[in-house]
């Protein structure tokens, strides 16, 4: 097997077990047991275990270039870049769920790991979202609410949205696709913090 | 990494702050410019080396010089031709 190709294998094994049983439920020989090969091999790709986990997020994450494309193409106003950015994350999420039961288990056994979550996935929102707020406050589109809240407000409601959808495909909203989904629950959130385009 | 002695004819402070703001602040500095002329940014997100790669992949604007100094990136692009 070419370099790559191990490289690939290890990944997508990896993402399975640490999806399953967190960063800490598993161990480098568990991974090397599973795909049939000793634990050297392993380590010929990746230093340690926290390197492997570290590429697993590298590597199921969406591409930076799809968030690139989502900020610059259409509208440049705060709620069309909101809702493309959310349409990217959304789309990912879909296609890989693994990320999303990572992230919860990242949530119950670390909470270093969980800030790590916090940092590559959901801080380009929240960030976006209240210097956004901040500036635009001041012309007069948004309410006075606080910026650090409303963010913590779409990153709660966005999570929860993709759990019902991805994790335990929950009967409740079943007449709506993980985008609609999405895209009504940004229109009550810009509503809630007053924003007038 | 090329050289340029061109002149920068517009300067953007980007630290502190996370994609897609960088880029959002870069396309919106860059409407002011006039085809040829260069942008130098600064940033602060290690993520911002391949976001610029990406940005200027999609605009057509040309990444002139990439640098590293004390945990800060710096970025020279320069707007693309008519």
């Amino acid at each position: 097997m070419k370099a790559a190709e191990r490289r690939a294998s290890i990944l997508a094994v990896a993402k399975i077990l640490f999806a399953d049983c967190g960063y800490h439920g598993v161990s480098v020989d568990e991974i090397a047991k599973r795909l049939g090969v000793s634990p050297a091999v392993l380590y010929q790709h990746f230093t340690s275990k926290e390197a492997l986990y570290e590429a697993v997020l590298n590597e199921i994450a969406c591409h930076r270039e799809s968030y690139v494309e989502a900020a610059l193409t259409g509208p440049d106003d705060f709620s069309s870049v909101l809702t493309r950015m959310t349409r990217v994350y959304v789309d990912s999420v879909v296609n890989d769920p693994d990320y999303l039961k990572m992230e919860m288990q990242a949530l119950l056994e670390d909470a270093r790991l969980a800030r790590q979550f916090f940092d590559s996935r959901w801080k380009s929102f929240t960030d976006f979202i209240e210097v956004n707020m901040q500036e635009l406050t001041a012309s007069g589109k948004f309410s006075q609410v606080n910026p650090r809240i409303a963010s913590l407000m779409f990153q709660g409601m966005v999570r929860e949205a993709l759990y019902a959808k991805c994790i335990y495909d929950a009967e409740r909203y079943q007449d709506y696709s993980p985008q609609e989904l999405a895209e009504q629950l940004i229109e009550l959130f810009l509503h809630a913090i007053g924003y007038r385009p | 990494m090329t050289t340029n002695v061109d002149s920068i004819d517009m300067e953007l402070d980007a630290r502190g702050l996370n994609c897609p703001l960088p880029i959002l602040r870069a396309k919106k500095s860059m409407n002011e410019l006039g085809s040829g002329q260069r942008i130098k940014i600064t940033a602060t997100d290690p993520g911002s080396i391949k976001d610029f790669e990406a940005f200027c992949k999609q605009t057509g604007n040309e990444l002139q010089e990439t640098t590293e100094v004390n945990g800060e990136f710096v970025f020279v692009i320069r707007k693309a031709g008519a």
